[in-house]
């Protein structure tokens, strides 16, 4: 398997409350120190991976949390600014139409153009070049929205390139696609929870990317997975203490139950499946995203 | 026994809106509610949305469309009792509702030309807020019918809180075109946009298309000609919306987690309700991890040495657990102050059979309780 430090842009999503976040601020940890210039782009939501790291808030602007890793949360309003003065190229002339309260009433009903503008923002990270001629970021992880959302987030491109007439929007759709189908380029990241929901969502997000944008998932991640602790033989030998029994079923059957949402996933995904155990901190926050990124040693590196 | 501000509400409310993040069980909580209400002699019906294949099943409601559906008393045999009034579920299909209502409320010359438009497609489907408003829209239409006693409601997990509480008025403020009429004025006497540069709104009008593409536009402009004969209709609908939400008959059951991503979100959610005078009923933390009783450990001591290792570590963990939980409740309170919490265990499968509803209905309507 190719790790994901030979591709470029690293898509995080799944079902809400999976830990999408999590894994998208241990990914970029990762890749920081790998040597890699990171930027890690959240989407218009309340900053959780500086946080996790125990970094104040990166707010709209690109902003450097530690050697090699930036942050930038990713918000409409910001991103719209910077994409029309980049199509009108003059802020006076910007602030004439733009911040004209009628014009700003159809940039909110101009179908997917919020969406374009915060996918073109990261896209733009993807390709923006340093003085030296050189990319700006190595890598750059998306902690991009739960399932519902994601689909049509990432979608957003093809829809446009398919049914707007040929113009500004649909030129930066076709870019925008192009990048996001490349497998040399994007790896998809799909995340689930040892639960029913959350693993029919990760397959569900699997097909949907596949069939509609052309995407491909790169691996899954099983988080919060409790590994196997207690044996048939343990479970009988403690019939006769009716509590610890119900205490050790309990984490066997939770146990079982991440067995098989791991064969579940592997088997429909064709794709490599990585277990982040559960965790056990009284506080999440460095460290545990340290404990994390280590499980994720060899999906990073692609060595196994 | 005690009893949780959820029973009265249960016994009194019309309407009850569980509210939440994705992935908390909101589903589960509203389907509890409704089961609970029915059982307990008050025709209920629950409203959800996307629910898991296991709990639909569990409801009887195998490939049901838009309607709601009796559930069958054969699904509550498990359980052992009859409920005293009928339950109804459905599920609610967000696109269906929109073209529903368009059908309903357009002129029969212009629906075609609506539910072909690509505006219409964005609104109905892509829209933020769209999702909130049609299930908000749905909910008005069912109670006005005032067939049930009770009705429960689950919503989309709402990625921006804001979305839900500013549905009715986002919506309205793309149907109301009055701007629009103004800015496209030119474009719709001409059939064509206004180019003038001299005017103010063809040069508006000439930056926007740059942007845009003329096209889209030109298709806006359609569409807003189509609905304009429409505003009237949806406006009267919307106030009724805002004054059902308002209402003292019904109220927000607030869900969420103990993770602490959640409880910050769940917060957030109980200021905004706040703010927009709506009341919060009751805030119900789901899947808490309960303190395992000292005595475990003693007992534990007993075992053999590998047994004991493998249970006291698993003790442990079960600590931490219930310790994080424990402080994130103890901050939600403080974030919340005057809100009844109530807790829910986590159970140890999924809950999606009609033994895990009743058992959730039994802790949300203090029959048992964390303590």
């Amino acid at each position: 398997m190719a790790g994901l430090l030979d591709k470029r842009l690293w898509i995080v999503s799944g079902k809400g409350g999976v830990g999408k976040s999590t894994i998208a601020a241990a990914l970029a940890l990762a890749s920081a120190r790998a040597g890699r210039k990171t930027l890690v782009c959240e989407v218009n939501t309340q900053e959780r991976v500086s946080r996790f790291l125990e970094r104040p808030a990166a707010g709209p602007e690109v902003t450097l949390l530690e050697d090699n890793l930036w942050a930038v949360d990713v918000r409409p309003q910001e991103a719209m600014r910077e994409y029309g003065l980049m199509v009108l190229r003059f802020e006076a002339l910007y602030k004439t139409v733009f911040e004209n309260r009628l014009v700003r009433y159809f940039l909110r009903f101009i179908p997917s153009l919020q969406e374009l503008v915060l996918l073109g923002k990261i896209m733009f990270h993807l390709q923006e070049k340093g003085p030296d001629g050189r990319p700006r970021f190595d890598t750059i992880v998306m902690d991009a929205p739960a399932t519902g959302h994601a689909i049509s987030f990432l979608s957003v491109p093809q829809v446009l390139v398919q049914t707007v007439p040929p113009g500004p929007m649909s030129r930066e759709a076709q870019k925008m696609r192009d990048l996001l189908v490349d497998p040399a380029v994007t790896a998809m990241v799909l995340v689930a929870l040892p639960e029913e929901m959350p693993v029919n969502e990760a397959l569900e997000l699997h097909a949907a990317l596949r069939d509609k944008v052309n995407i491909r998932t790169h691996s899954a991640v099983l988080n919060q997975a409790f590994p196997e602790r207690f044996t048939e033989a343990d479970l009988e030998a403690l019939l006769g203490h009716p509590e610890l029994h119900a205490v050790a079923k309990a984490h066997h059957d939770r146990a079982a139950q991440a067995v098989l949402a791991g064969t579940k996933l592997e088997r429909n995904l064709h794709a490599p499946l990585f277990t982040v155990p559960r965790l056990f901190t009284p506080e999440f926050g460095r460290d545990a995203i340290e404990q994390v990124m280590g499980h994720l040693e060899p999906m990073v590196t692609g060595e196994t | 026994m005690s009893t949780t501000a959820l029973a009265s509400a249960l016994a009194g409310k019309r309407v009850l809106i569980c509210v939440g993040s994705g992935g908390v069980g909101k589903t589960t909580a509203a389907a509890s509610l409704a089961l609970r209400a029915a059982v307990d002699g008050r025709t209920s019906l629950v409203c959800t949305i996307d629910p898991a294949k296991r709990l639909a099943n569990s409801l009887g409601l195998t490939g049901l469309g838009n309607t709601e559906t009796q559930v069958p008393a054969t699904a509550l045999e498990p359980l052992g009792i009859k409920a005293r009034a009928p339950l109804y579920a459905m599920m609610l299909d967000m696109k269906q509702t929109w073209d529903d209502l368009i059908t309903r409320v357009a002129p029969p010359d212009q629906r075609e030309r609506i539910l072909s438009n690509r505006f219409y497609q964005s609104l109905s489907t892509a829209l933020a807020g769209s999702q909130e408003y049609i299930s908000m829209e749905k909910l008005w239409e069912l109670r006005r019918r005032n067939s049930h006693e009770l009705i429960v409601l689950d919503t989309p997990p709402t990625a921006h809180a804001l979305d839900f509480l500013d549905a009715p008025n986002r919506v309205l403020d793309f149907l109301d075109n009055e701007a629009a009429k103004w800015l496209l004025a030119p474009a719709l006497k001409a059939g064509k946009l206004g180019m003038s540069l001299f005017n103010r709104s063809g040069y508006v009008m000439r930056a926007l298309a740059k942007f845009t593409g003329t096209e889209m536009l030109q298709e806006l402009s359609n569409f807003m000609l189509a609905i304009s004969s429409m505003n009237e209709g949806f406006r009267e609908r919307a106030r009724g919306v805002r004054e059902l939400l308002e209402d003292p008959s019904t109220g927000f059951v607030l869900v969420t987690s103990p993770h602490p991503e959640r409880m910050d979100e769940a917060i957030h959610f109980h200021t905004l309700l706040k703010q927009h005078r709506m009341g919060v009923v009751a805030l119900v933390v789901n899947r808490v991890h309960p303190m395992p009783p000292e005595a475990l450990w003693e007992d534990a001591a007993t075992l053999t040495p590998t047994r004991r290792a493998k249970v006291e570590e698993t003790l442990r963990e079960l600590q931490v657990l219930a310790e994080q939980d424990g402080a994130g409740i103890t901050q939600l309170q403080a974030a919340c102050p005057g809100v009844p919490i109530i807790q829910v265990p986590r159970f140890e499968m999924d809950v999606h059979d009609i033994t895990a509803l009743w058992r959730t209905s039994r802790y949300l309507l203090g029959d048992e309780s964390l303590s």
